[in-house]
């Protein structure tokens, strides 16, 4: 096993101010996430909204600056010839060749696609950027044909083009540089089915033929589970549960894993029902002491789902009770839970 | 209960005329959840909107009918059509955000939909219980005298800034706050007729403190709340039938179970019908008795949710079963689009 990267215990907290513009509260995006991403692999995030995923892909980018812990890169992609390894500490310089090792696919591919731009100009731009001389021309009709398109499409513009095609240009820019890491943040979710089976198709044919690592964020089990190898849930900004996917799938230890494994609509009809209840809590904790913890006792809403429920047989987990912070236990080898120590 | 037959719907487009429903064939019968699934741009929404005449005007019904109960649509009169939507259709469209007005309280939108659709009933209360029927008329005088008050106090204000003894004017000022405030001042308020039904149809989606979310503003919920309030606005009129058009798209999983169990457990209570349009077959799966699949403006497919599911007889689902990851690694099979017939 031999790590890309490394995050070691990361923070990221945005404070919330009050009308005079002293801090209140703070909104724990991060709390202290520990991932070891393999290189060549495919690493998934998990998790609904608001719980993170999103504000961790932006700090491995550097984009939001974290408030404390470090990710620390592998030589593979950053060479040896910087003053450190760990992303924080990076100069500007020694961050723009680091971010020409790692690419990124958006959720929604018209967002990311500058409507007044030619598919050439929008594919080439990373090149002219990091000054890449040369056929540029060549190399985009290159790009191009790797993700399934041809020299047809160089002078049409991004609305001209189905949404699946959209993300296969996102996805060839985002491969323009010859990157390590592709950051893939809900690249399949707005897409229908039969598309988004072109795509995971396209993702997995890319990564054997260019040795990538994927960081795959994504809400839908069923296509983190077809994409990834390894896997960690997240529920307000911290890990719950880290494993290897078959692990994860076949015996997950957190409730709110389980929940989520279950609440996954499927065929299966004598699938066991987890319900979870309740609301998601807010993230936001005030610096103010008496108010500082999460409430553990039942919400009313929490009460009145609980009548509605009883008597169908359907096994539920009250939100409520998630909010008990444990320490990450070891269950088996490689496979990691916020559990309750008997 | 709805009976949609041969129903075609075109839109007229600078490029040409879209034939948006070719030909849709649809029987809901009382009681029954029926899926209605496809991909974009498949129909499954225009679906909806035609049989509610809820078009655009680029689009137009050209052939057809839609029956509900009987009772023809696709000819009735925009008064007849405006009592059936809210009044025995009720909607849920996919956004909740966006379908709910930002700038009115849960209170005042689900008291309009009761006011159009079930004021006899609101009158019927309010005398039963001796009630204001809409607001609190207590303190409330009529808006002439109140106008009066007002015009009385600004000329007596104004008068006395003039002559330089400004401090005779604070009573008049005082009474314009009183005035102004009225509701603020006004603590132990009684609720109408209305306000009573409002939190009676909140609570019937289980929604906490109903009197408290009754006055909040949309933005303030969360999003399964926010759906809640809009399957509680689709039933307030006493809807007979449930047009849902994807309600748990935006949602998270876990809310999405939560949401799909709501609707479930309401129909059964109620005995509604229930049209669940989405593109997850998943959804479909856990909460539907039959599916329809749509493609290209045509059911291709109709039958019980096993029977799809175990023995799809139709190449486009098939396709559609096929693209979607099933925990093996082995690759997708990706539909091919250009072969599938539509029959």
């Amino acid at each position: 096993m031999k790590e890309i990267l490394t995050i070691k215990n990361l923070k990221k907290h945005f404070p919330v101010k009050n009308a005079w513009g002293t801090d209140v509260a703070l909104v724990k995006a991060l709390d202290g996430v520990d991932l070891k991403i393999e290189s060549g692999k495919t690493f998934g995030i998990v998790g609904e909204s608001g719980c993170g995923k999103t504000t961790l892909m932006r700090t491995l980018l550097r984009l939001v600056e974290p408030t404390s812990g470090s990710v620390i890169l592998s030589e593979e992609i950053i060479g040896d010839e910087v003053s450190s390894n760990k992303l924080e500490e990076l100069g500007s310089e020694e961050l723009r060749s680091f971010r020409k090792q790692i690419g990124v696919v958006f959720q929604d591919p018209m967002g990311a696609l500058n409507p007044r731009m030619l598919i050439k100009d929008i594919v080439s731009e990373p090149l002219v950027i990091h000054g890449k001389t040369g056929d540029v021309r060549a190399r985009v009709v290159e790009l191009l044909k790797n993700v399934g398109l041809g020299e047809e499409h160089l002078y049409r513009y991004p609305h001209e083009f189905s949404g699946g095609q959209r993300q296969r240009i996102v996805i060839a820019r985002a491969l323009a540089l010859d990157p390590k890491i592709l950051v893939l943040d809900e690249p399949t979710s707005a897409l229908d089915v039969s598309v988004q089976a072109q795509i995971l198709n396209l993702l997995n044919d890319l990564q054997k033929k260019y040795d990538l690592t994927y960081i795959f964020i994504s809400h839908d089990l069923s296509v983190i589970e077809y994409m990834c190898d390894r896997l960690a849930v997240m529920y307000l900004g911290r890990v719950v549960e880290e494993a290897d996917t078959e692990v994860l799938f076949s015996n997950p230890q957190h409730p709110y894993t389980k929940a989520l494994l279950s609440a996954t609509p499927s065929f299966d009809k004598n699938k066991e029902k987890i319900m979870i209840l309740g609301d998601v809590p807010s993230p936001i904790i005030y610096l103010d002491e008496s108010k500082a913890k999460l409430a553990t006792e039942m919400t009313e809403q929490e009460k009145l789902e609980i009548e509605a429920i009883e008597g169908k047989g359907i096994d539920y987990i009250i939100r409520s009770s998630l909010n008990d912070v444990f320490p990450l236990v070891q269950i088996s080898d490689g496979h990691y839970a916020r559990v309750k120590q008997q | 209960m709805l009976e949609i037959d041969n129903l075609k719907t075109n839109f007229n487009t600078y490029d040409g005329v879209v034939k948006a429903l070719d030909g849709v064939n649809l029987k809901i019968k009382d009681g029954e959840i029926f899926g209605l699934v496809g991909e974009t741009g498949s129909g499954k929404s225009v679906t909806c909107y035609s049989a509610l005449k809820l078009l655009p005007k680029t689009g137009e019904i050209v052939d057809g009918s839609v029956k509900l109960n009987g009772e023809e649509l696709t000819q009735a009169s925009e008064e007849r059509l405006r009592e059936i939507r809210g009044g025995e259709i009720g909607i849920i469209f996919q956004d909740p955000l966006s379908a709910l007005n930002p700038v009115m309280t849960i209170n005042e939108q689900i008291g309009e939909i009761l006011v159009l659709h079930q004021n006899v009933e609101i009158q019927k209360l309010a005398a039963e219980k001796e009630i204001p029927t809409y607001k609190s008329e207590k303190w409330k005088a009529s808006p002439g005298v109140e106008f009066t008050i007002m015009a009385f106090c600004i000329s007596f204000i104004s008068l006395f800034v003039m002559l330089g003894q400004w401090r005779f004017s604070l009573p008049f000022f005082f009474v314009m706050l009183m005035l102004f405030f009225r509701d603020y001042v006004q603590k132990d308020n009684p609720a109408s007729a209305l306000d009573l039904m409002v939190i009676d149809a909140l609570s019937r989606v289980k929604l906490p403190n109903p009197e408290q979310i009754a006055h909040s503003y949309p933005h303030e919920l969360s999003g399964g709340m926010q759906q809640r309030v809009m399957i509680a606005m689709a039933l307030a009129g006493k809807a007979k039938m449930l047009i849902a058009d994807e309600p748990t798209t935006a949602l998270d999983v876990t809310i999405q179970a939560q949401i799909l169990q709501l609707i479930k457990d309401i129909q059964r209570e109620e005995n509604m019908s229930v049209l669940l349009i989405t593109h997850d077959l998943g959804v479909v799966a856990e909460t539907c008795e039959r599916v329809a699949v749509m493609y290209k403006g045509k059911i291709v497919e109709e039958a019980s949710v096993d029977e799809i599911f175990t023995n799809p007889k139709n190449e486009y689902t098939k396709g559609l079963l096929n693209a979607i990851p099933k925990g093996g690694k082995e690759r997708l099979e990706v539909p091919n689009l250009e072969e599938v017939g539509t029959s």
